[in-house]
């Protein structure tokens, strides 16, 4: 603490010696300037060695070499000028010093830090796990600088992040594989389930033939055909959740009932049904999958109500969406029940036949096309079921279509 | 018809059992191939009047075995294919199939595309008849009329075309292709929904309920088809 000022002090003594025994040879003014380099190196010392040093140089130029000499006396004004730069290098030189050494305090610490710090992100990249970014923080953490701290809670932070996305991703990959796997296992379930029912259908379409009226062959047909839609529904709903696009194409709706309700014939003989949907009305929708999606409505409203009740189907645009409202006049839905409608092997409470599969594929194909399908109340008794199917793009000008 | 022979290409034994039963009960003669290269060596001796194939074969592609029966024959070719494989079936009809079956169908079905396509075949592929019957339908290609019930409708050029090249094809299913190119020509064989938007005019005008169609069906994801019986 004390040696710079002493060093100062051995400074000032050796320059006045040497002043003294080559005093012959120079001027006063060189014996100031002697005193300016010793004031110099006091000031490496700091600020108060510097200053004690040009106070003490002034006084010690003063005493031996300023006439008259050997007294404080001073007979030249002159001098005070002298003792004056004396006094301001010594203050300004030590400041400039004290100032210097400071910033280069700083930068060496700020060096320290980054290196920390460096050594810190280094660790916590490499943790895997939560237990290696805690080991990391008390390897390099916890110094006296808040602000460092607050640099390495930061790193430590991103770490955990880090690590919780990687999870988050983890996750994903496992159920996507999972999802894929599930999807392999029932596409090739439902082929492996298909062949052989080809075959039964087919031979039992044949033995038919040969046969007079057969209950029993007309039950292995119609099971048959029953089996075979519940495949084409698991393997739509496997499709849509697959992720896999629709492949859309501006269809009108008309062309997508008629096949449906062609196929539907049986189930449908007892309903009748009305349509009322406008003769431009174009979809843009996967043609496919909305047949599905129109069969499986159309056969849930035949299976769900009475007899002879009617069926409405409703085809409308809706600004840039595609509306299709299938309106029944059963016993209606209860509310609770309404929530879980399209829940998969939801069946409700009921007695008809299925698997409760038909809702949740209707829901999936409009999820697929960004639409909608929501069941309500019908006004004065039953349900609707609405299909919305926003457009993907906007609709194509087919009024030129004529061909030349 | 009795007498034509038919060749089945298919990897199933029951299914195989099935196609081979039924057609032989209805007095065709039955010619089987379990393998692609079977059924290249029974195409060669058997001469069959149609063939059934089975796109799925275990030892290659089914559409490969398509390309060779085109270049030596024109017996038709009716390709046995699953619900979901509607691209497998429309590259197979655009690859010269004459129709196709998706599985699981019955004898009705199975007999009546093969009908349809023996007539087609001994007709040189396409009727060059000028007047076509096609149910109440009757299209006067020579006088550019068409009569339904005996009622006289108009159609628009395009919806005359459309109907005329379906009703030389009656009874055989026609890709969106195959319609976009006779219709509108090479450029336009994309543009799917100009040809949905003629159709639905076109049924408006020939069918009694345009809703539930009794002659001009959409086989989707596929094309049209003209039923002719």
């Amino acid at each position: 603490m004390m040696r710079p000022y002493f060093q100062a002090a051995l400074a000032v003594g050796a320059v006045t010696a040497l002043a003294a025994a080559i005093g012959d040879h120079i001027t006063i003014a060189d014996d100031a300037m002697l005193y300016v380099i010793a004031i110099l190196f006091a000031a490496l010392g700091g600020r108060g060695p510097s200053i004690a040093a040009s106070v003490v140089s002034v006084a010690a130029f003063d005493f031996f070499f300023v006439p008259p000499r050997y007294t404080f006396a001073v007979s030249d004004t002159r001098s005070l000028i002298t003792f004056s730069v004396l006094l301001v290098v010594g203050i300004t030189s030590g400041g400039l010093i004290a100032r210097l050494r400071a910033a280069e305090t700083a930068s060496r610490e700020r060096e320290r830090r980054t290196a920390a710090l460096l050594a810190f992100t280094r660790d916590a990249a490499a943790a895997t796990d939560l237990a290696g970014v805690r080991a990391a923080v008390a390897r390099h953490g916890v110094h006296d600088d808040p602000r460092f701290d607050e640099a390495i809670a930061n790193q430590g932070k991103l770490a955990i992040d880090r690590l919780e996305l990687a999870e988050v991703a983890r996750e994903a990959a496992l159920r996507a594989k999972a999802e894929e796997l599930r999807n392999a296992l029932l596409s090739s379930v439902s082929h492996d389930l298909r062949t052989p029912l080809a075959a039964i259908t087919g031979m039992a379409t044949t033995l038919r033939e040969r046969t007079a009226d057969s209950v029993e062959l007309d039950t292995i047909i119609s099971e048959a055909s029953r089996l075979s839609a519940l495949l084409t529904n698991l393997l739509s709903i496997t499709k849509v959740e697959s992720g896999a696009a629709p492949r859309r194409d501006w269809v009108p709706i008309e062309e997508i009932l008629g096949p449906v309700l062609v196929r539907l014939d049986k189930e449908l003989a007892s309903h009748p049904v009305t349509t009322s949907i406008s003769e431009t009305l174009l979809a843009h929708v996967d043609p496919i999958l909305f047949e599905q999606l129109l069969l499986n409505l159309l056969d849930n409203a035949a299976k769900h109500t009475p007899a002879t009740t009617p069926i409405d189907v409703v085809g409308k645009r809706d600004g840039a969406a595609a509306i299709v409202e299938i309106a029944d006049r059963g016993p209606g839905l209860a509310a609770d029940q309404r929530a879980k409608v399209f829940d998969k092997f939801y069946r409700g409470r009921t007695s008809a036949p299925g698997a409760g599969l038909g809702l949740a594929v209707c829901r999936g194909i409009a999820l697929a096309h960004g639409g909608t399908v929501e069941v309500s109340a019908r006004d004065g008794g039953g349900t609707v079921f609405t299909v919305r199917i926003p457009d993907g793009e906007p609709m194509p000008d087919v009024e030129e279509a004529e061909a030349v | 018809m009795i007498g034509d022979t038919i060749l089945i290409v298919e990897d199933e034994v029951p299914m195989r059992r099935f196609l081979c039963s039924a057609l032989a009960s209805h007095g065709f003669r039955v010619v089987e191939a379990a393998t692609l290269a079977q059924a290249e060596r029974a195409a060669t001796y058997a001469r069959p009047s149609a063939v059934l194939l089975d796109l799925g074969m275990p030892d290659g592609d089914g559409l490969d075995l398509l390309k060779v029966l085109r270049e030596r024959s024109s017996a038709p070719v009716i390709v046995l294919s699953a619900r979901d494989r509607e691209d497998e079936k429309v590259l197979a009809l655009d690859a010269g199939a004459d129709d196709y079956l998706t599985k699981p169908f019955g004898t009705s079905e199975l007999l009546a595309r093969i009908r349809v396509a023996l007539r087609h075949a001994r007709g040189q592929t396409v009727t060059t008849d000028v007047v076509i019957d096609v149910g109440p339908i009757r299209i006067d290609q020579a006088r550019h009329e068409v009569t339904v019930a005996n009622q006289r409708v108009h159609l628009t050029p395009t919806e005359f075309r459309m109907l005329a090249f379906l009703a030389r094809h009656a009874g055989k299913v026609l890709t969106h292709r195959q319609l976009l190119h006779e219709v509108w020509g090479p450029r336009n064989a994309h543009q799917t929904h100009y040809l949905r938007v003629h159709m639905a005019a076109l049924r408006r005008k020939l069918e009694t309920d345009p809703t539930r169609p009794r002659w001009l069906t959409t086989e989707a994801g596929v094309g049209y088809r003209l039923v002719d019986e």
